[in-house]
């Protein structure tokens, strides 16, 4: 685990803030699809962390048994 | 005293004497510290009691509840009190005295009050309870931060229990395909070893924290539901410190034991608890997907409203629009009417003029050009004639001139005997034209004299 670990927390707290920006009314349609992007892939990221297996963790969590 | 009694025929007073003096049943509370039952279903106990401190003993006896009523009284006590009869609890027992030959004294017991042994028990729970409490650690475990995804899970059971592959199985299986990353840290999950064992295994997954977002506890239920394994101090005081959160799942419909009580969240059954996990990254997604709505939505109504914008300054620009784009059409049809009018001659320049005018044009000009040319020639004929007779005039009109400029050439007038006379140069031709002391010159034909006029 010596990659920089992917963190659903934190992700989730970007989209959140990106949300929050999106409600606030001050983001202007041009960032909006920049923002909406970001949001888009960090969505992505974390689906996938819930759904698609991690060999490198099962390996690891085998030595520990 | 003289009389001498066989050792048997001892006993035999001590026995009577003991059923003389205490011929009744009596409730008797005591400790098991040993309990096993042997082949024809006999169950033989050792009971003590212990001094306060819990370790030194008291006193203890031997006893024996027959198969006969063990059979009852195992169901009735294991069903009240959800405890099997084992070495550590506290029981209330009805037993006679007997005393035998060989065997030397026991009880026997024909009842057991579990009544006695659940308040002992809550007792024992709620003792540990104030400790944890009064050490303020009592609620540690529960405050910890739980991962939004409980996915990676230390799994604290033994293999062989039923509810170890119960929870397997349920976690695996999920229906939304999440996927979760398991260890199991095996230890026994009752008897004595329960207390070492669970505070091992503990030790060992805080050994590899960041591997792991929780740890569970887990354990089969059914028969095997001696709760008060877990109603332990020191494996409750391990859970409280645990930096991680720990969910219990220890096998219990009714109750909690300590460990239960301090741990973040407890559960029934392993089932439960897999499906508590489950659920946790289901509202994980959930949550995700309000959160995608949620953007799109207001991303929607941003777009919306920017079009909104865009189509009030459109309606506010339309009249103005129309204003200037009929003004640049009255513009633009007059300089095309302009651009017309002047193709139209430039056409007319180009195309007519050469086609009807072109020839008319040459042969004018070439008859212009040969008229011009008679009429030069003519002209210039003309012109020396009329040269030649002026000039011969003139030569006529000279010669008279100059005969009759002989006869005015002054010097023949002098010769006539006529004078010229000047004042400084100038030619006197009147005589007031002269006054007193002038000094006058008088030119003659053969030459001048000056005089003063008096």
């Amino acid at each position: 685990m010596t990659k920089k670990e992917f963190s659903f927390n934190q992700a989730v707290n970007e989209i959140d803030k990106i949300l929050q920006e999106i409600e606030s009314g001050v983001m202007d349609v041009d960032r909006l699809s920049v923002e909406v992007k970001r949001a888009s892939e960090l969505i992505r990221q974390c689906q996938k962390k819930l759904k698609s297996t991690e060999e490198e963790i099962n390996t690891i969590f085998k030595d520990l048994t | 005293m003289n009389e001498k009694l066989t050792l048997t025929e001892l006993q035999l007073i001590i026995k009577d004497s003991l059923y003389m003096a205490l011929p009744d049943m009596y409730w008797v509370i005591a400790e098991i510290s040993e309990i096993r039952e042997n082949y024809n279903g006999h169950c033989y106990l050792e009971l003590v009691e212990k001094h306060p401190d819990e370790i030194s003993i008291r006193s203890r006896v031997k006893a024996v509840i027959w198969s006969s009523r063990y059979r009852f009284i195992k169901s009735f006590f294991e069903n009240s009190t959800r405890e099997s009869l084992r070495e550590g609890i506290k029981i209330l027992v009805r037993a006679k005295i007997d005393y035998h030959e060989i065997y030397g004294l026991s009880l026997v017991i024909n009842d057991i009050d579990p009544a006695f042994t659940i308040g002992e028990m809550a007792l024992k729970r709620q003792m540990i309870l104030k400790k944890l409490e009064e050490e303020g650690v009592l609620t540690m475990n529960k405050e910890l931060d739980f991962p939004l995804v409980p996915q990676r899970i230390a799994i604290i059971s033994s293999s062989n229990a039923a509810g170890y592959d119960d929870f397997m199985k349920h976690l695996t299986g999920n229906s939304f395909g999440y996927v979760f990353y398991t260890a199991l840290i095996e230890t026994p999950m009752q008897g004595n070893e329960t207390e070492a064992g669970v505070i091992r295994a503990l030790e060992k997954i805080a050994g590899h924290l960041e591997k792991f977002d929780l740890a569970v506890i887990i354990r089969g239920g059914g028969s095997q539901t001696d709760l008060s394994w877990f109603d332990n101090y020191n494996i409750a005081y391990y859970i409280t410190q645990f930096p991680l959160p720990v969910i219990t799942g220890i096998g219990h419909e009714k109750d909690l034991s300590v460990a239960d009580i301090v741990a973040y969240r407890s559960l029934k059954t392993p089932t439960a608890v897999a499906d508590f996990l489950i659920e946790c990254m289901n509202n994980a997604e959930i949550s995700l997907i309000e959160m995608i709505k949620k953007i799109i939505e207001k991303s929607r109504l941003i777009i919306e409203e920017s079009k909104i914008h865009i189509d009030s300054s459109r309606l506010k620009l339309i009249p103005v629009a129309r204003m200037m784009i009929s003004e640049f059409k009255e513009e633009l049809s007059g300089i095309l009417i302009d651009m017309i009018r002047t193709g139209k001659e430039y056409i007319m320049r180009a195309g007519l003029l050469p086609v009807n005018h072109k020839s008319r044009l040459i042969s004018g000009a070439r008859s212009n050009l040969s008229a011009r040319v008679t009429l030069l020639t003519g002209k210039k004929q003309s012109l020396i004639n009329h040269s030649k007779n002026c000039l011969n005039n003139m030569n006529n009109k000279i010669g008279r001139f100059d005969s009759s400029l002989k006869i005015l050439d002054p010097e023949n007038v002098l010769m006539r005997g006529y004078t010229i006379t000047s004042l400084n140069g100038k030619i006197i031709k009147k005589s007031v034209m002269l006054k007193k002391d002038d000094k006058i010159d008088t030119r003659f034909s053969d030459g001048s004299v000056s005089s003063k006029v008096i």
